[in-house]
């Protein structure tokens, strides 16, 4: 049942197309720069959905990021938030974000429901280092992003962005933990914030935009 | 060859899923009604099950009590929630890291859906709590090529982890294959171990990175304290460096372990990469020997 389709375009980042089914690990040691990247990937364009679980930020705060990476992108996007209330058809709250068993069957039923309307999406984790610090058991991660995440990639016409913040506490070797996820992710953008509003992106694993580039946040 | 699958529902509806798992050329269902009768099929190693549909709402319990059984008993198996009960109401606070594919039954298609998606889930290990590498099929592939079984490599390795023991002055080392679903140890030092389940290696997390993986101590490293097969195994501290193919791909680990926090300098960290890389040149050496000895098919 997996579909092939054309490349995903990328709002206001020097980025080519991503190709249908390519999970990208987005890593980086500054919170707001990570959510303006990972907002500019995820952004539905006109016949998509985005799919997005929040654990740091509330629904409208999503929304709002999508809208500015691309407009009306907060529109059309299905928003799992642990933060604020589930305000708005397309915005739903959990309470517990250690919670995983209840998170992953919220997710993947809003990724099934946003295939009823359109079977483009972008799917997005942000921030998948603070799920790691809430579970009991980092193994549990993993077992989310494979049953949850990566399936729905690989069955699915979508791309899908996973975000972690470096420098959470996670008890442990962080450096370790990611150089591992990045041989599972097909692709690997780390953020560096580098002035007030400005970043240099190390892409790697989408063709063509491979290599170092400064952006404006 | 056929692939047994648990399903678990009320007997009013148990033979509507077991009929969609039928439906399948290659699935096999065996059918259960309860929660008991689940637990005690999925205990029973005769069954090879190797995957698992259950409902939420059962006699004697719920859907989460076969779930839990299952990652208990046979972890890596991938189980679908089949059921009409919406995410929000069904109960987790009990299970919060159990993790299942859920599949609305409500949904149009959803029978139809139930037997691609358990092949989907079994072809691809999807819920297994590791991740393996993205070219995961082309590195068991790889691995496949070595005729292990036939190759005298046993005693040249068990010399080589005897070397690595003392030389580190460690309590254990070994020299592990990772296979699809668990590593196997060609040769070990200080302890005897065959197989371990490949969710409870540390070797699945250090295959993944290019230089040796560490970890001084266990306790402080979420990855791996509370996996207490490691507990049981009394490891607390672990360097592991790659077995990597001749066309790139890491088949297997050369490992020191010891049952004291403990770390390593760079330079111990190089010697162990060392003893790989030869634990490599035997393995190929001795693949080469055997292809040369092998007679020429007559064309």
């Amino acid at each position: 049942m997996s579909l092939s389709s054309d490349g995903f375009s990328v709002s206001q980042l020097p980025i080519g197309e991503v190709k249908n089914g390519c999970s990208i690990l987005l890593t980086g040691e500054d919170t707001d720069a990570l959510k303006s990247v990972f907002s500019r990937l995820t952004a539905a364009d006109e016949n998509e959905r985005s799919v997005v679980l929040a654990t740091n930020a509330g629904g409208r705060s999503i929304q709002r990021s999508l809208n500015d990476a691309r407009r009306n992108a907060g529109s059309r996007a299905s928003i799992l938030t642990a933060e604020g209330p589930g305000r708005g058809e397309d915005v739903s709250s959990i309470d517990d974000i250690g919670d995983l068993t209840q998170v992953g069957m919220q997710f993947s039923t809003l990724v099934a429901t946003s295939q009823q309307s359109t079977a483009r999406f972008r799917s997005g984790i942000f921030l998948c280092s603070t799920i790691a610090s809430e579970v009991h058991d980092t193994r549990s991660v993993f077992r989310f992003l494979n049953s949850n995440f990566l399936t729905e990639l690989r069955r699915g016409d979508g791309i899908g962005v996973v975000a972690i913040d470096r420098s959470a506490d996670l008890e442990t070797n962080v450096d370790s933990m990611i150089s591992g996820m990045e041989t599972s992710f097909k692709a690997r953008i780390d953020v560096e914030k580098t002035g007030y509003n400005e970043a240099k992106l190390d892409i790697s694993g989408i063709s063509g935009s491979d290599g170092t580039v400064d952006i404006e946040l | 060859m056929s692939r047994t699958v648990l399903c678990v529902n009320t007997e009013e509806r148990i033979s509507e899923v077991s009929d969609a798992i039928n439906a399948e050329e290659n699935l096999s269902p065996i059918e259960t009604t309860s929660v008991n009768e689940a637990v005690e099929t999925i205990n029973d190693d005769s069954q090879s099950i190797v995957g698992v549909v259950t409902s939420y709402e059962l006699s004697d319990g719920s859907g989460m009590d076969v779930i839990q059984a299952v990652r208990e008993r046979i972890p890596q198996t991938p189980v679908v929630l089949f059921t009409d009960v919406s995410p929000a109401e069904i109960d987790t606070a009990s299970f919060e890291e159990l993790l299942v594919e859920y599949l609305n039954r409500d949904l149009p298609d959803a029978d139809d859906r139930l037997g691609f998606i358990m092949n989907d889930i079994i072809d691809h290990s999807a819920q297994v709590s590791f991740l393996a590498p993205d070219n995961e099929d082309e590195r068991l592939e790889a691995l496949a090529e070595y005729d292990i079984d036939e190759l005298p490599i046993e005693e040249s390795f068990q010399r080589i982890t005897d070397l690595i023991a003392a030389h580190f002055d460690i309590a254990v080392a070994f020299v592990g294959l990772i296979e699809k679903d668990e590593e196997n140890f060609l040769a070990c030092t200080g302890a005897d171990w065959d197989s371990l389940t490949r969710e409870d290696t540390m070797c699945t997390h250090s295959m993944l990175q290019e230089d040796v993986m560490v970890v001084e101590d266990i306790a402080n490293d979420k990855r791996f304290n509370k996996n207490e097969q490691l507990e049981n195994l009394g490891i607390v501290s672990y360097a592991g460096a790659n077995m990597t193919s001749s066309d790139g791909h890491v088949i297997g680990q050369v490992c020191a372990l010891d049952h004291e926090a403990r770390s390593y300098s760079i330079e111990e960290k190089h010697q162990l990469e060392q003893y790989a890389d030869t634990v490599m040149e035997i393995l190929e050496l001795r693949q080469s020997v055997l292809e040369g000895r092998r007679p020429e098919v007559a064309q």
